[in-house]
């Protein structure tokens, strides 16, 4: 019997229904519990399960950013300054994060914790010249997006159907592949990696702790490029971060764009312009009661005067201006934090982190200049605690958000 | 153009579209098809596209002068030199150079002849078989020649089939021309059952071995027993899904095209002879070196010694098919051996053949691992190194076993292994093919594996290079 031309239709539509299907069990976190920890997507979903961790019932302060805010600013001690003051301060701050991250998170946030009133978003000059940090950030929003973000996100990474890494822009399924195919190499190594984490790596530890980093750069002398040459004569494991470091610095520093011309009037490449288009809406889009920080974190000097653009302080500066002009941000400029010290290299623990000591000294840089906003937090609890206590009288919600 | 590229999935949607719209008028849809052939060829190199138009305008001259010549025989020699004179160049000229340098200098002598800068045409070895085969089956009155020259340009260059077959004799595809090209639902079905398996194959199976194979056979000193035994499996089951995958995708498509293909496979490891690998394994070209090589050579009716000889003749000529390289002959010779012994034995020892599944399963087993052992040849890149992984495996160290580094291959090539006895009984593509519900499920099956195990990088298929 010959079938209908409706059974041949259904009959070649279902392989692709049955597609869709696939793919929204990925997109309904199917996968999340078995990534590998250690991976970028992993860590947002350790970072997802702590928020929803009964540690982080109420968060009132959060701090968002890269692995230069994750090493570099002191999230122990801002913890326990907004403890004393009866507030929550958590750090939610994770390697790689770039603009569309915090995009996707701020977002997620607004969903799951709507009680944040602020907080800090730590970024270096060099994180306003490009949209996006390229495919590898889809595995840090793929637990947090949901299919409304999709937009945003092909806006940060250009997808190529070339490049199976871009995929993700569309595909949860496509994102998950790799670290799919790696779980099957070694099933039991990686539940024995899961276990670990989730034994050690507690959502407390994760919200309010500090990450552990070792030794200085000081016996590589950290003032110019050339202290690549000391490092890449080594061959140790130990150094092989170092190393990869090295070789992205080298690629930075044989492409440096002039951004003093740009910001004296010559054309600005399209994908310069569009991060700097991406960083505002980013920024404005955040309704936090507070207005944001952004913390541009202390940078070697080496950066700046063999690798950055010419201009690309005043350019990150330029991004940001109209926002704080609308009251939308405050900026807090560390970039030349250690510039000039003697022994800048004391302070780092790779050419793009600080150690405990560069901590230390940013911390003594930022307390003066942000508990303040603690405090009024902290006047502000107290007080619409007693208005709730006066009977008749209820806070406004005009009072909540004045600044 | 590779299949496992975007470019070809467009390419093969249009092509497709045309050749719908363009059915009910066959001189143009004949058109299409050879002008997109020639698209798909030139993609890689479009000057060696000379090559494929001379042969094919010889060949076919010398078809239609054949049956009003007095002397067919000249024209069939003339035919013969011409097809595999280039192929000796293109593809034999530098290893006998090679051989000849190599033999002179260990001689002492100073002759040294300069090798030629020549790029090997993708699928010469093909193509000219099948265009061989159209001389010789003229000459051999077995076929009438054909006057339109449209016909059989494409027989020659038809793009599914061109660049690594399988090796569709010029007779088999005329008919098919000639024929009625109309599919039905059924046949679309299999058509995609066909690409979707072959892609799997492919892109899930052969390039995810590929890397344990290569990381072994680049360099076996630096790895044990285990490594080197799993990386034989691994390249036992990444040229056959590789191989076998393209030929999928190739027959799939001529189907979709109203085209039917012979099979080139038919789950080779589950043989339970050299003999049955022969009929299982790359089909058409076992069947073309039979019937153009081994029968003329006198095949199984001159005597025992003969056969013996004839099958080892026919062997070496089919491992120098696949490359200009002495350990294809090693590959072949060894299958030579193989065939001839398996003979011997045979006869004098039938209860082999016992019609019991343990002993079934044995000469599974027997015959799995005497291809294994001819593989290593096949893909190690000189004599040394494959010398080298049989040393590895003939010093098996059991107990160094690792779970974590060796568990994955080996239970995937256990699973493909496994795969390949149960396809040969349940014919699970036929199966599937013909139940819409199954249909469905291995298609999106199929798409999800790809999308979800395909390495970042897609690989060329292997066949090309010969």
């Amino acid at each position: 019997m010959r079938p209908t031309r409706t059974r041949i239709a259904l009959t070649l539509l279902a392989p692709f229904a049955l597609l869709l299907a696939i793919e929204s069990l990925f997109h309904t976190r199917l996968w999340e519990r078995h990534a590998q920890p250690a991976s970028h997507a992993g860590m947002s979903v350790r970072l997802k399960r702590a928020l929803h961790d009964p540690v982080a019932k109420r968060i009132d302060f959060v701090t968002l950013g890269s692995s230069r805010p994750e090493y570099g600013i002191d999230h122990a001690a801002w913890a326990t300054r907004a403890r004393e003051r009866g507030l929550v301060d958590a750090d939610l701050s994770m390697p790689g994060t770039h603009w569309m991250t915090l995009g996707v998170l701020t977002r997620w946030l607004a969903r799951e914790h709507q009680e944040i009133r602020g907080g800090i978003i730590g970024m270096a000059i060099q994180d306003f010249s490009n949209p996006g940090n390229g495919a590898y950030e889809l595995g840090i929003v793929q637990p947090f997006r949901t299919l409304a973000d999709t937009p945003w996100i092909a806006r940060h990474v250009r997808f190529d159907i070339h490049d199976l890494s871009t995929w993700g822009v569309y595909s949860s399924m496509a994102e998950w592949r790799s670290d799919l195919r790696e779980y099957l190499k070694n099933p039991s190594k990686r539940r024995e990696s899961i276990r670990w984490y989730r034994q050690n790596i507690t959502p407390q530890r994760t919200l309010f702790g500090n990450p552990q980093s070792k030794g200085d750069m000081c016996a590589f002398g950290l003032t110019n490029l050339s202290a690549c040459d000391a490092i890449e004569a080594t061959s140790d494991d130990a150094n092989a971060g170092l190393r990869r470091q090295c070789a992205e610095l080298r690629d930075m520093a044989n492409s440096r764009p002039d951004f003093e011309a740009m910001l004296r009037g010559a054309d600005v490449p399209a994908s310069t312009a569009r991060a700097r288009d991406l960083v505002r809406e980013q920024l404005r889009e955040i309704a936090w009661r507070e207005p944001p920080v952004v913390v541009l974190m202390p940078v070697p000097t080496l950066w700046s005067r063999d690798v950055l653009g010419k201009g690309q302080h005043a350019w990150a500066l330029h991004v940001l201006q109209p926002l704080v002009d609308e009251g939308r941000i405050r900026v807090l400029d560390a970039t030349d934090l250690f510039a000039g010290d003697a022994e800048e290299c004391r302070n780092f623990f790779d050419l793009y982190h600080q150690n405990a000591a560069g901590r230390e000294r940013l911390d003594a840089w930022l307390k003066p200049r942000l508990e303040p906003m603690l405090d009024a937090a902290a006047a502000r609890t107290t007080a619409s605690a007693a208005a709730r206590r006066a009977p008749g009288k209820s806070p406004s919600p005009h009072g909540m958000m004045a600044r | 153009m590779l299949f496992n590229s975007f470019h070809f999935v467009v390419f093969f949607i249009v092509v497709l579209a045309l050749n719908q719209t363009l059915r009910r008028w066959p001189l143009a849809q004949k058109l299409m098809l050879l002008a997109a052939s020639y698209y798909f060829y030139g993609q890689w190199q479009w000057h060696y596209l000379l090559l494929v138009w001379f042969s094919t305008l010889v060949d076919y001259a010398i078809g239609l002068r054949m049956p009003v010549t007095r002397n067919p025989r000249r024209l069939v020699a003339l035919s013969v030199v011409v097809n595999l004179g280039f192929l000796a160049i293109f593809k034999y000229a530098n290893w006998l150079i090679d051989t000849f340098n190599g033999a002179s200098t260990a001689l002492g002598s100073a002759m040294h002849v300069t090798p030629i800068d020549l790029l090997l045409p993708v699928g010469i070895s093909f193509y000219t078989f099948q265009s061989l085969s159209y001389t010789i089956d003229v000459y051999r009155r077995e076929l009438p020649p054909r006057r339109n020259l449209l016909d059989y340009a494409l027989a020659v260059a038809f793009f599914p089939q061109i660049e690594a077959g399988p090796i569709v004799r010029a007779r088999e595809f005329l008919a098919e021309l000639d024929g009625d090209q109309r599919i039905d639902f059924s046949d679309v079905k299999r058509a995609l059952v066909l690409i979707a398996f072959g892609y799997v194959k492919k892109v899930v199976v052969a390039d995810n071995l590929a890397p344990i194979a290569d990381a072994v056979f680049d360099n076996p000193a630096a790895h044990g027993f285990w490594d080197c035994l799993l990386a034989v499996y691994a390249f036992a089951f990444q040229i056959y899904c590789d191989f076998s995958g393209y030929t999928d995708i190739a027959i799939g498509c001529a189907l979709l095209l109203g085209i039917r293909f012979p099979p080139n496979f038919n789950y080779p490891y589950a043989a339970q002879s050299i003999q049955d690998f022969w009929r299982r394994w790359h089909m058409t070209l076992s069947r073309w070196l039979r019937d153009y090589l081994y029968i003329p050579l006198g095949g199984n009716r001159k005597g025992e010694a003969r056969t013996y000889a004839n099958l080892m003749i026919t062997m070496l000529l089919g491992g120098l098919w696949h490359g200009a390289s002495w350990n294809f002959v090693i590959w072949g010779g060894l299958h030579g051996a193989y065939l001839a012994g398996e003979r011997a034995l045979l006869s004098r020892w039938r209860a082999w053949n016992a019609n019991h599944p343990l002993a079934a399963a044995l000469r599974v087993l027997v015959t799995f691992h005497l291809v294994c052992l001819a593989w290593v040849f096949f893909r190690a890149h000189d004599f040394a190194l494959a010398r080298t992984v049989l040393g590895r495996l003939a010093h098996p160290q059991l107990s160094n076993f690792d779970a974590a580094s060796h568990g994955a291959t080996a239970v995937f090539v256990a699973a493909l292994f496994l795969a390949q006895q149960l396809g040969a009984h349940l014919r699970y593509k036929e199966r599937i093919a013909a139940n819409d519900a199954l249909f469905a499920t291995a298609l999106a099956g199929a798409i999800a594996a790809m999308i979800l195990f395909a390495p970042a990088a897609g690989a060329p298929f292997i066949y090309f290079q010969f």
